[in-house]
């Protein structure tokens, strides 16, 4: 009974871990989109790292905590960090290409144009501030 | 031809609960191997389709949202898909029990999976299976459904506070 217990135990853990790597993986191939079409939006990379923060205008997180978000960051890091805000009403083929379903999303990119981290929903600043300094 | 109708204000609090609660129950079904308990959920959400709720959104209602454990997260939203999800949660629940008391184990562990599975997506990525199936059936003008998806969001995902239709 107890060793029945036990391996299905194990089971739904492992169940659980493909689907959590399941997710992981989602997320890494939507930031190997990014990648291959970091192009859709400089045609010359600005050498530094770059937000690129898909929004609409009726997305009420959007304003009240994603934006002051993201001024607070541009704020902090100045010239050394540039923010491309899209509106995914006015430019939906951008939103297709990089994979966004919903918003806010927000793509951190390297200084090297390399998409790093993809953040579905809000990224509050504490979270944008630990991926800034990691890249 | 479907419209863009107005949206009605839903709890995803309820329905998070909902979610969670499937989940959790489904999981001890499995690992204490009690087909019983997963019929209990079965009935719970057949009986939450009949009555357009969702079937575990009680112990939200009574339990958690009274005592501030959990606090209202009430969007602009359609509840049409929600509820189809539900049922189609109880199909495959049911199914699920049904085969567990005939004795096919692997398919009907297969079936509760699958909507531990659907429930996990919902609850803790934001996107809705059922939700993407109506909004798809409705797409193709199927009699019965005629939601559209809140304006700007991908069929299924779930909606943020204050976007409107």
């Amino acid at each position: 009974m107890n060793l029945d217990i036990l391996l299905r135990s194990a089971l739904a853990i492992g169940i659980i871990a493909l689907g959590v790597g399941a997710y992981w993986l989602l997320n890494q191939r939507l930031l190997v989109r990014a990648r291959n079409n970091v192009f859709t939006l400089f045609k010359t990379f600005p050498n530094k790292p770059v937000i690129v923060y898909f929004t609409t205008p009726d997305c009420v997180p959007c304003k009240t905590i994603q934006r002051p978000a993201l001024d607070r960051v541009t704020t902090l890091f100045g010239e050394k960090l540039q923010v491309v805000e899209i509106d995914a009403t006015e430019r939906p083929d951008l939103a297709k290409v990089w994979g966004v379903m919903s918003v806010p999303t927000t793509f951190l990119l390297d200084s090297r144009g390399e998409a790093r981290y993809v953040n579905n929903g809000v990224a509050r600043l504490e979270k944008l501030m630990e991926q800034l300094q990691t890249l | 031809m479907t419209l863009q109708q107005p949206l009605q204000k839903v709890d995803h609090s309820a329905l998070k609960t909902n979610q969670l609660v499937i989940i959790i129950l489904n999981l001890l079904a499995f690992i204490l191997n009690l087909p019983m308990l997963a019929a209990f959920v079965a009935l719970v959400m057949g009986i939450g389709s009949v009555l357009k709720t969702p079937g575990f959104g009680i112990i939200y209602k009574s339990i958690l949202r009274p005592r501030g454990w959990m606090k209202p997260d009430v969007l602009d939203d359609n509840p049409e898909p929600h509820r189809f999800s539900q049922i189609v949660g109880f199909v495959f629940m049911g199914a699920g029990s049904v085969a567990l008391f005939l004795g096919s184990n692997v398919l009907g562990w297969v079936l509760v999976w699958i909507v531990i599975a659907l429930a996990s997506l919902n609850a803790f990525g934001g996107f809705c299976v059922g939700c993407a199936v109506y909004y798809w059936l409705a797409r193709f003008n199927v009699p019965g459904f005629n939601k559209q998806p809140p304006a700007g969001f991908f069929p299924g995902m779930k909606p943020k506070a204050g976007a409107s239709g």
